[in-house]
């Protein structure tokens, strides 16, 4: 034979080949240096990551967060070395959680051995994370005041009493501004979705 | 019993408390009773879980997280930016990238870490003094860095990364003994990070490549092993091929065909499920030399026949000309001699073309062989006085050549044997990533 086969890794080493893995979507990773396409990327795969964390391995909410953030802080080190992101961010998201429990001598490998990796997302929770994506930017689209009693309420948890001390109104009136602005976004949410 | 209002309904599913109880027994009846009244009820409590969901929000009202991303990613911007301009002058000047960083705090940038790393990745096989001299000027711009210079102790993604580079160029230098200390330093650096895994996959790849330079195969293959399994969790089905072949090139070497073939065969399937032509004829040459060294020519046949046409596709002429020089090893072990003197021949012009002078020198020897079987020592001689030439030509003055010259004079004192052959064939293959290496001749038999 030949030589030998090898190839040398660097974190530079760029490929040519944008590779689909099976059940799993194909991302291009944002370049190097380029700050608003990682803002981007953030975005669009953070609230998958952390979902993974939470629901498959059972990872506390807050430090979930955690892992996502060092995942992307660490991604970015070496971006140009990731050849596809989206599987490259399940893959790590699946060896942080690992990595995590390992620490708390819950899991004994720091590599999933599984086939398919238990963190590859279903059908169902990809369809969720898209919907929530979507809603985020129908969200966007209702007018602030929508916006800022959507977030009172579902968000921080506001009470209608206090929303509606704070703005002169009542309980009950609350609620049907509640129900006004959810069908706002219910429409934009449409039209988003009809739209793409 | 007419429908609810989507009024009262929306109150129910958001707040139920805020309705009587009465009510509530009746909205909940009419809810299992009408099917209209349940998907309304059902999109309207949904909507309620989603709108409860901080991940919705984000993208509006940020986050701690969604802002520490946005400074790190302005930042890593902004540095890699200043680098650009910072490192070009270092570039061709490899003596000044010694020191030249240290004149400045300036220079104490990651972004300065990613540019010399990146200069010295495309070096390392072709230069790897000049890489080596980068890679160790990253090493020492990433220590200069305090640990909590980046969020999330990111700094121990650089280090690893240089130390890894470093790795890199000492393999191509033949130094594998300091390759592997490098990479338990790489390994080291990664182990701090909430994410080693990538790091340690391409660690343990490294790893896996310098053993088999140092024929220590077992550990080869455990660490080829671990590169597979961390790339696979990685869902990077490219590299984890990558460690799959050189698994399977490990066994090779072992001559342990019957697994060789087994991996390589994978390889090739991964190949197919992606119509990925490029692997297909990468696994198909190699099992074209696992079948002719077992002694199975038809399957070897065979392999060749689609190597040689995906590569011609492809227009890989370095791979076409291997995969030929595979062809004419099989003729060879055929008997048809006449036509495999000839085509090696043209698969050595074809390989000192292409600059791969050590593999030229290799089906030289196969050539040798022939040629030595049929005692015709005066075209032995001329093969390796042109080989000798070519290796002082390419400025390859180290034990190779040694090799090649002790050939050509056993050749013109008519006491060349199958041996001789044997242990230069064997030298060379391990010269080419050790310059240093003393070519020793064999023991004369009597």
């Amino acid at each position: 034979m030949g030589r030998k086969p090898g190839a040398a890794i660097t974190p530079e080493e760029e490929s040519d080949v944008e590779e689909p893995c099976e059940g799993v979507r194909t991302s291009s990773p944002p370049g190097g240096g380029d700050a608003l396409a990682f803002e981007e990327a953030y975005l669009r795969f953070a609230p998958l990551l952390r979902k993974i964390a939470v629901r498959k391995f059972h990872i506390p909410r807050a430090d979930a967060e955690t892992l996502v953030h060092d995942i992307f802080a660490t991604y970015l080190m070496h971006a140009s070395s990731v050849r596809n992101l989206e599987p490259y961010l399940i893959g790590a998201i699946c060896n942080a959680s690992r990595h995590y429990l390992r620490r708390r001598d819950a899991a004994d490998a720091l590599f999933c051995d599984e086939t398919p990796c238990m963190a590859t997302p279903d059908d169902e929770l990809l369809r969720e994370v898209d919907r929530k994506l979507l809603l985020s930017r129908a969200l966007a689209g209702i007018g602030e005041r929508c916006r800022d009693l959507l977030h009172r309420y579902y968000l921080r948890g506001e009470t209608t009493q206090a929303i509606a001390d704070d703005i002169r109104s009542t309980p009950g009136s609350v609620l049907v501004f509640l129900h006004q602005c959810r069908k706002r976004a219910r429409a934009a949410l449409d039209q988003s979705s009809g739209g793409r | 019993m007419a429908h609810i209002g989507k009024e009262e309904l929306a109150v129910y599913a958001a707040d139920p408390d805020a309705i009587d109880a009465a009510r509530c027994v009746e909205i909940e009846r009419e809810i299992a009773a009408c099917a209209e009244c349940r998907t309304t009820f059902e999109f309207l409590a949904v909507a309620d879980d989603e709108l409860s969901d901080p991940d919705v929000w984000e993208p509006l009202t940020g986050s701690q997280t969604l802002d520490s991303m946005r400074a790190h990613g302005a930042r890593i911007a902004a540095e890699d930016e200043e680098a650009a301009a910072l490192v070009q002058p270092l570039l061709d000047a490899p003596v000044l990238a010694a020191w030249w960083p240290f004149r400045s705090k300036r220079y104490l940038t990651g972004g300065v870490v990613r540019k010399l790393l990146a200069h010295a990745a495309t070096l390392h096989e072709r230069e790897p003094r000049e890489a080596l001299i980068f890679a160790d000027a990253a090493i020492t711009v990433a220590h200069a860095l305090p640990d909590d210079a980046y969020v999330a102790k990111a700094v121990y993604e650089l280090r690893g990364s240089a130390w890894k580079e470093r790795a890199n160029a000492l393999r191509f230098l033949g130094r594998y003994d300091e390759g592997l200390e490098s990479l338990q330093r790489a390994e080291r650096a990664y182990q701090k990070l909430t994410f080693p895994a990538f790091g340690l996959a391409s660690v343990a790849y490294l790893r896996a490549g310098i053993l088999l330079e140092q024929q220590r195969y077992g550990e080869a293959t455990e660490a080829a092993v671990i590169a597979e399994r961390a790339f696979c969790s990685l869902s990077d089905a490219e590299r984890q091929m990558g460690a799959l072949h050189l698994r399977a090139y490990i066994a090779f070497e072992l001559r342990q065909f019957e697994t060789a073939i087994q991996l390589f065969r994978r390889v090739s399937e991964y190949g197919e499920e992606r119509n990925d032509a490029l692997w297909i004829a990468r696994a198909a040459q190699a099992l074209g030399n696992c079948y002719l060294d077992a002694q199975n020519a038809a399957e070897a046949s065979m392999q060749f026949h689609t190597a040689l046409t995906l590569f011609r596709e492809l227009g890989q002429r370095t791979e076409i000309i291997r995969t030929e020089w595979g062809v004419a090893r099989l003729i060879m072990h055929g008997g048809n001699l006449d036509e495999a003197i000839r085509r090696l021949r043209a698969v050595v012009a074809g390989l000192i073309s292409t600059g791969m002078v050590t593999d030229a020198a290799l089906a030289g020897l196969d050539l040798t062989e022939i040629l030595l079987s049929r005692e015709q020592m005066r075209q032995i001689v001329a093969l390796t006085k042109h080989l000798f030439t070519v290796f002082i030509k390419a400025g390859m003055l180290t034990g190779a050549l040694t090799a090649i010259a002790y050939l050509k004079e056993a050749a013109e004192s008519g006491r060349l044997t199958n041996a001789d052959v044997a242990a230069v064939r064997s030298f060379l293959r391990r010269a080419e990533r050790q310059p240093a290496l003393l070519f020793v001749p064999p023991p004369a038999t009597p």
